[in-house]
């Protein structure tokens, strides 16, 4: 047999399609793949959550180590009114378990609905509203998240992230990188349906106590303020709470369309304003 | 999303430079293989052609070991989850197997032919995740030498 040295036509052993080609189905296909997943695990939470009442939450979440060590003494007199307000809210909220206020020490203005019927209240919320109908507002908010059981649905689905994303690193930490936002982003556009939905409550349980919304949106219009500072027109996708704008806006355009008046607003109650301390 | 923007530099750094380097690496090797030609190379054990008076013969070898760019690392942990063709790895091993053999031509330039040519692979990170995956190829055989 003879020996004839050749080279090869053609390369055989790799293929010649397009690896960005490949690259965008399969990122896509998993992408889609994942918000199914969030989708019918979301629906799934949704179903459970609705067979929770309030009394067996509190039974589940009574254990639950809140308020941390940043809390405030519970006979302070900042919390004392706090709670006094929630509980007068509550009527028009429509909320017939009791809810516990705990003021938290922090720098950061927020208020948080808890499972197991707390309402935690970051003090650096005192600092950004005006007036008491302002406070009044946040509050509600609050208690339109008991009352649609957003606590519940967001402690569920942070579960279901987090148990999908370890999944993931377990398969290439290089893919959990890049799917990594689309979860959050799955995360934030379903928070920010709920949060609307509990502004639009909120509106209502103030029309209902004060008899107008003055001061609905103070919070919203210190909040743009910040906003604007930190974020110069990035992460309108990815914040949980709708940007203040939008918020506002929102709050507007409700007021008018369900005729609710806005009157004058009453002062911030003495024990709660921060800024007159400092 | 700071990450997916790091992602993504990363990423189209890995797809740009990976992408010359192959194509830069491919044009060497089509060159190197028309030159080497004269080199008959087989993997028989038996020498080939008429029957000659061998001088002497001696171990030739050559090696490559070759990385992986992000964009085809990625791609290939996709490929995980969908299973099928690993097609961004072929081309990588195909460029380390055909740079082995042309290397080890390369180290005995005087030989008249190499038999009993043999190929290895060996993974260098052996499934530890966290550093970067390479593989080397080693490419073997016997040189012969005929009388002159």
């Amino acid at each position: 047999m003879e020996y004839k040295p050749a080279l090869p036509e053609h390369n055989d052993n790799v293929s010649h399609d397009q690896p960005v080609r490949e690259f965008i189905i399969l990122s896509a296909g998993i992408t889609l793949f994942l918000l199914g997943v969030f989708w019918i695990l979301g629906f799934c939470i949704d179903l459970a959550v609705a067979r929770i009442s309030p009394g067996m939450e509190a039974a589940i979440f009574a254990s639950a180590g809140v308020p941390g060590p940043n809390a405030v003494a519970s006979s302070d007199p900042r919390q004392v009114k706090l709670q006094s307000m929630v509980d007068a809210l509550r009527e028009c909220g429509g909320i017939t378990s009791p809810l516990k206020v705990s003021l938290i020490d922090s720098n950061d203005a927020n208020a948080l609905a808890f499972p197991g019927g707390r309402i935690l209240v970051l003090n650096g919320l005192l600092e950004n509203v005006r007036s008491e109908n302002g406070l009044a507002f946040v509050l509600a908010h609050e208690l339109g998240h008991f009352k649609n059981r957003d606590h519940l649905r967001g402690l569920g689905r942070g579960i279901v992230l987090t148990a999908v994303a370890a999944l993931l690193t377990g398969a290439g930490s290089e893919v959990t990188q890049l799917l990594a936002p689309t979860a959050t982003f799955s995360q934030a556009q379903y928070s920010r349906d709920r949060e609307e939905l509990a502004d639009e409550q909120a509106l209502q349980t103030l029309a209902c106590y004060y008899g107008h919304v003055g001061g609905a949106t103070e919070f919203f219009e210190a909040m743009q303020a910040r906003d604007q500072e930190i974020l110069p027109g990035f992460g309108h996708y990815f914040s949980t709470h709708p940007e203040a704008m939008e918020r506002i806006d929102n709050l507007h355009r409700l007021t008018e369309e369900q005729h609710l008046a806005v009157n004058a607003v009453l002062a911030l109650p003495e024990v709660l304003d921060d800024r007159e301390r400092q | 999303m700071e990450q997916l923007i790091i992602f993504a530099i990363l990423i189209s750094l890995g797809y740009f430079f990976g992408r010359r380097a192959e194509k830069n690496h491919y044009k060497s090797i089509l060159e190197r293989e028309k030159q080497w030609l004269r080199l008959p190379t087989s993997s028989s054990k038996h020498v080939m052609g008429d029957i000659r008076k061998i001088d002497h013969c001696e171990l030739a070898n050559g090696n490559m070991v070759v990385s992986i760019d992000y964009f085809k690392r990625v791609l290939a942990g996709l490929r995980n989850f969908f299973g099928g063709n690993v097609q961004s790895y072929e081309t990588l091993i195909d460029r380390a197997r055909r740079e082995a053999v042309l290397r080890m031509k390369e180290s005995c330039p005087d030989a008249d032919q190499i038999i009993n040519l043999r190929l290895e692979t060996s993974s260098i990170t052996k499934g530890n995740r966290k550093q970067i995956g390479s593989v080397e190829v080693l490419a073997y055989g016997t040189a012969i030498y005929f009388c002159k």
